[in-house]
C-alpha cells in the first residue's frame, strides 16, 4: 500500500515537472511573432510570376508586387499601376495603357513601360502558363515611360482580364537581367507593400515596404506558412498558433466545424466571391452520351441540393451555369434542375427501364475527397429515386491520371472544377467549350477534348469571334448566349461554386478579399485590445 | 595465435567488404533502372501536373519539348544513365532546379529525424524489453509487451495525429509541424539545426529546434521501438538460456557483470542486423510522419515529386536514398562481422 503511495506521488510530480517545463520553456515559442501570421495547405515552390500557377503564390504575390489593374468584388475593374482603364483603338488591335509615376521597385530603380514590356515579354518567353496569352500580343511598343501600347495579333476582349493576371506582376529588369530566359524561384523584386524578407518552400515572411506608394500595410509583417494536411491546420489555428487560416483545400467537416465557431463568434470568418466551378463533364462523342436527351435525363437526377446539404454541409452554392455569377449581371442562363420524374420519363421514351436500367459509369478524383463523397451521394440518390431506370458505377482514379486520360476519351461522365486563369467569363467558356476542329458536334481538337466532353458547336465558335470585337454588356450577352447552347446540349453539369475561406482569430481584424478571390494582407491588423 | 587470427579476419573481412562495395554500382543500376521504367509506366503525365487540365495542345508540346520528354524513351533512359555516371541527377522537371540541391536541402531534416528517432527508439525500447525480461511472465512484461505489440499496430498517421491533437492542440505546448519557429530564420551551416545551435552557441535556436524536433521524433521513436524491445527481450533470454552464461553463473560472477560482458554483448550482434531493417522501414514510416508533421524532409518531397510526376526529382531520391539505405547496412555488415567471430567470409 505504502509502496504503491509512493510510486503515484513520483508519477505525478514527474508529469508536473513535465509540464511546468514544457509550458515554461515553450509557450513563447509556438508562436511569438509580433507579424501576423497567415497558414495556408501546402507549400509554395516558387514566387516567379512567370513560374506561379497555385492560388497560393498567387496570394503572397499579390501582397509582394502590383498589377497593372485589379478587379474588385463587383468584378470591376480597378487600375492599381495603370494611371486609367486601357483604352483600345478603333480596330480593336492597339491597347493604351497610361502608367503611374514615381513608383520604385523593391530595389529602388523606377517602375515604367520598359519594365512592364520586360515582364510581359520574360513572361511570354518562359511562363509556365504563357498560353494563357494565346499569341494574342504581336509586339509591344513603350513611345514614352508612362506609356504602353500593346499590339494584338486578333481583337481581344480578354485582354482586359489577363492584365489582371498576376503572372503579369511587374518585375525589376534590373535585378531579373540574368533570369530573361530562367526562373528565379526564390526570390522576388516587385513594387508590392511588402518586401520579401524570408523565403523557404514551407515559410515565407514579408516586412512591409515603407516607401510604398500607395496606402501602406496596416500590419507590422507577415508570415506565411505552409502546412501540409487539414487536421494540420485546423489544429494550429484552434491552438492559437496562426492568426488566420486561408484554404479552399481544407475538409468540408473541419470547414463546418469553423464555420460552428464563427457563428459563436469565437473566431471570423469571411469568404470570396465564388470563383472555382465542380462540374461533371459528359463524353458526348460515343454512345449513348452523344445522345442530348440521355444528357439531359441525367441531368435531371443530380440532386444538387442533396449534394450541397450533404457533402459541403450547405457551405457551398449549388451552381447551374458555369460562368460564376460575380462575371454576370444575372443568372439568367440555367441549366435542368432536379427532376427524378421527369428523367424517368425521358430514360423510358428512350427505351430504358423495366429491365433495361442505363448505366452511367462516374470517375471521380480519389485524392479530392468531396468528389468521391458527391460521386457516392449522387449514385445513392439515383438508386433510391431512379432504380428501375438508372444506375451509376462510380470510379476513384488520381487526379494526375484523369488529366492525362481525358483527352484520350476514357471517361464516359468524370468529375472536374475549374478556376478561370484570369477574371473574366470568357476564361471559364472557352478553356470548357472552344474546339478548333470539329465534325458536327464532334470535337476533334481542341479545348473541349482536354475537359473531356469533345463537344462542339458551329455556332459557339462563331459567338467566340464575335465577342472578341465587343465590350462591356454587348460582349457580356454574347458570351452568355454560348453558356446558353451549353445549358440545351449539357456536355458539362454544374455541380457547386466554391469561394476561398478565411478564418482569423478575434483579435485580428476580419480578412478581405478581392474579385479575384485573393486575400488583402495589407488589411489585417491586430486589434489592440 | 591471437593476433594471427585477427589478422586473417581483417582480410576477410575487407575483402568481403570490397565485394559488397563493388556489388553497389550494380544494386544501384538496377534500383535506377526500375525506378526509371516504372515510372514511365505509371499513369499520370508530368505535363499535366505543370500545366493542369486547361493548357491547349501546342503548350503541352512546347513544355514536353522544352522537358526533353518528347524524345524516346530508350534515349531518355541513355541520357539518364550517361548523367548518373557522371553524378548529374538533373533538373527538376517542375521547377528546374538541380535535383541535387533539392536533395542536399531536404537530406539533413530527414537525417536529424532519423537519429533522433531511433535514438528514442532505443531509450524506450531497450529497458522496456529488459524490465519485461527480468519480470517474466509479471505485470511489468505484459505491459512492455502491450507497449512492444502496439507500436507495432498503431498506424503512423493516426499515431501522429494523436500526439499532434494532445500536445500541440489540447495542451498547446508543441508546435503542431514544421522545424523552426516561424518568426525566426535558422542560421544554416550543415543543414541539421540542432547541430547548427550547438555550433553557434545559440540557445534559443536550439530550444527552437529542439521544439520543433521533439514530437516528429517521439513518434517516429515509439513506433519504431516495438522492434528493439521485443528483438532485445528474445535474444536477451536466448543469450541466458545458453551453456557460457550457465557458466558464469557456477563461477561465480555478478548478475551485473554476467549481464553487461556476457548476456548483452551478444544479444546485440541480431538487434545490428534489425536496425539495418529499422533504418530501411525509417524511410516509409517518415513518409507519414513528415507529411503529418509538415517536417520538410526527403520523404515529403518524394511525395510532393510523386503526385508532380516529377521524374528526375523521384529518381534522384530514389537513388541517394537506396545509397544511404546500402551503406548502412554494409556498414552494420562490416560491424557485425568485426563483432562476432563465427561469422567467416
Amino acid at each position: 500500500m505504502h509502496k504503491l503511495k509512493y510510486f503515484r506521488r513520483k508519477i505525478s510530480i514527474t508529469f508536473s515537472v513535465i509540464t511546468i517545463f514544457s509550458q515554461y520553456s515553450c509557450s513563447n515559442k509556438i508562436n511569438p511573432s509580433q507579424n501576423i501570421t497567415i497558414a495556408s495547405s501546402g507549400k509554395i515552390e516558387s514566387i516567379d510570376p512567370a513560374r506561379v500557377s497555385t492560388l497560393k503564390s498567387y496570394q503572397l504575390l499579390n501582397a509582394l508586387g502590383d498589377t497593372l489593374y485589379e478587379l474588385n468584388n463587383k468584378g470591376e475593374l480597378i487600375p492599381k499601376l495603370a494611371e486609367s482603364k486601357p483604352i483600345f483603338s478603333e480596330d480593336k488591335l492597339k491597347v493604351s495603357i497610361k502608367l503611374k509615376k514615381n513608383i520604385l521597385f523593391h530595389d529602388g530603380t523606377p517602375f515604367d513601360s520598359s519594365s512592364m514590356k520586360f515582364t510581359i515579354e520574360r513572361f511570354q518567353n518562359i511562363g509556365t502558363l504563357n498560353y494563357i496569352l494565346n499569341k494574342k500580343i504581336k509586339s509591344i511598343e513603350t513611345p514614352t515611360k508612362e506609356l504602353l501600347i500593346i499590339n494584338l495579333t486578333n481583337p481581344s476582349s480578354s485582354i482586359e482580364g489577363l492584365l489582371t493576371s498576376i503572372n503579369l506582376t511587374p518585375i525589376s529588369p534590373e535585378f531579373y537581367k540574368d533570369h530573361f530566359d530562367k526562373f528565379l524561384n526564390n526570390n522576388f523584386m516587385g513594387t508590392g507593400k511588402y518586401k520579401l524578407k524570408r523565403f523557404s518552400n514551407e515559410i515565407q515572411s514579408l516586412s512591409p515596404n515603407q516607401s510604398y506608394w500607395g496606402n501602406k500595410a496596416k500590419n507590422n509583417g507577415i508570415n506565411f506558412i505552409g502546412y501540409n494536411n487539414s487536421s494540420a491546420l485546423y489544429g494550429a489555428f484552434i491552438s492559437k498558433q496562426v492568426d488566420v487560416l486561408l484554404s479552399n483545400s481544407i475538409e468540408d467537416t473541419l470547414r463546418y466545424r469553423l464555420n460552428l465557431l464563427s457563428k459563436k463568434k469565437d473566431i471570423q470568418e469571411n469568404q470570396s466571391a465564388p470563383i472555382e466551378i465542380s462540374f461533371i463533364s459528359l463524353r458526348t462523342n460515343k454512345t449513348p452520351l452523344n445522345n442530348t436527351d440521355i444528357r439531359l435525363a441525367i441531368a435531371k437526377s443530380l440532386n444538387r441540393e442533396l449534394i450541397r446539404n450533404k457533402v459541403s454541409f450547405s457551405l457551398r452554392n449549388s451552381a447551374t451555369s458555369l460562368i460564376p455569377l460575380i462575371f454576370k449581371t444575372n443568372n439568367s442562363v440555367s441549366w435542368p434542375d432536379f427532376d427524378p420524374k421527369e428523367s424517368m420519363k425521358i430514360f423510358r421514351e428512350q427505351g430504358y427501364c423495366d429491365g433495361n436500367i442505363f448505366n452511367l459509369p462516374l470517375t471521380y478524383r480519389s485524392n479530392v475527397p468531396t468528389d468521391k463523397l458527391i460521386a457516392f451521394y449522387w449514385q445513392q440518390s439515383v438508386k433510391a429515386e431512379m432504380k428501375d431506370c438508372f444506375s451509376i458505377s462510380i470510379n476513384g482514379v488520381e487526379s494526375t491520371t484523369i488529366y492525362k486520360n481525358l483527352s484520350k476519351g476514357i471517361y464516359p461522365s468524370v468529375i472536374l472544377d475549374w478556376t478561370g486563369a484570369y477574371s473574366d467569363p470568357e476564361a471559364y467558356l472557352s478553356p470548357l467549350l472552344s474546339c478548333d476542329k470539329f465534325i458536327g458536334n464532334k470535337c476533334l481538337k481542341g479545348e473541349s477534348v482536354f475537359s473531356g466532353s469533345f463537344w462542339a458547336s458551329e455556332k459557339v465558335e462563331r459567338l467566340f469571334k464575335e465577342s472578341e470585337n465587343l465590350e462591356g454588356v454587348e460582349r457580356l450577352n454574347k458570351l452568355l448566349e454560348i453558356e446558353k447552347i451549353a445549358s440545351k446540349s449539357l456536355p458539362y453539369l454544374p455541380i457547386w461554386t466554391s469561394s476561398q475561406k478565411a478564418w482569423a482569430q478575434k483579435y485580428i481584424s476580419k480578412p478581405i478579399f478581392n474579385g479575384a478571390g485573393i486575400i488583402k494582407m495589407s488589411e489585417l491588423a491586430k486589434n489592440e485590445k | 595465435m591471437n593476433w594471427q587470427r585477427m589478422k586473417s579476419n581483417i582480410k576477410n573481412v575487407f575483402n568481403y567488404t570490397l565485394i559488397k562495395i563493388s556489388l553497389i554500382p550494380l544494386n544501384l543500376w538496377i534500383i535506377s533502372s526500375l525506378i526509371f521504367i516504372l515510372l514511365r509506366i505509371a499513369p499520370g503525365d508530368p505535363i499535366d501536373a505543370i500545366l493542369g487540365s486547361g493548357a491547349d495542345q501546342e503548350a503541352r508540346e512546347l513544355m514536353r519539348n522544352k522537358l526533353g520528354l518528347n524524345q524516346s524513351i530508350h534515349v531518355q533512359y541513355i541520357n539518364y544513365l550517361k548523367n548518373l555516371i557522371n553524378l548529374n541527377l538533373g533538373e527538376s522537371l517542375s521547377n528546374q532546379e538541380p535535383v541535387i540541391q533539392i536533395i542536399r536541402d531536404a537530406l539533413p531534416a530527414t537525417i536529424e529525424l532519423g537519429l533522433f528517432s531511433i535514438l528514442i527508439a532505443i531509450f524506450i525500447g531497450f529497458p522496456l524489453g529488459y524490465m519485461g525480461l527480468r519480470n517474466k511472465n509479471k505485470k511489468f512484461d505484459y505491459i512492455s509487451r502491450i507497449i512492444g505489440i502496439s507500436s507495432y499496430a498503431i498506424p503512423p498517421f493516426w499515431g501522429a495525429m494523436m500526439i499532434q491533437l494532445i500536445f500541440s492542440v489540447i495542451f498547446r505546448i508543441m508546435p503542431i509541424g514544421g522545424r523552426f519557429p516561424i518568426a525566426e530564420n535558422p542560421q544554416s551551416i550543415t543543414g541539421f539545426f540542432i547541430l547548427d545551435s550547438i555550433l553557434k552557441n545559440d540557445f534559443n535556436a536550439f530550444q527552437g529546434a529542439f521544439y520543433h524536433l521533439a514530437l516528429p521524433s517521439l513518434t517516429l521513436g515509439f513506433l519504431l521501438s516495438g522492434i528493439f524491445s521485443r528483438s532485445l527481450r528474445l535474444n536477451l533470454e536466448k543469450a541466458y538460456n545458453s551453456d557460457y552464461v550457465d557458466a558464469a553463473i557456477c563461477r561465480g560472477i555478478s548478475e551485473k557483470n554476467i549481464l553487461l560482458n556476457y548476456a548483452f554483448p551478444n544479444a546485440l550482434i541480431p538487434i545490428f542486423t534489425i536496425t539495418g531493417f529499422a533504418i530501411a522501414s525509417l524511410a516509409g514510416g517518415a513518409l507519414l510522419i513528415e507529411v503529418t508533421f509538415s517536417w520538410p524532409g526527403l520523404a515529403l518531397k518524394l511525395q510532393e515529386a510523386i503526385l508532380q510526376r516529377d521524374y528526375n526529382l523521384v529518381q534522384g531520391i530514389v537513388i541517394v536514398s537506396s545509397l544511404i539505405i546500402i551503406s548502412i547496412n554494409l556498414l552494420i555488415d562490416i560491424m557485425i562481422a568485426f563483432l562476432d567471430p563465427r561469422i567467416k567470409y
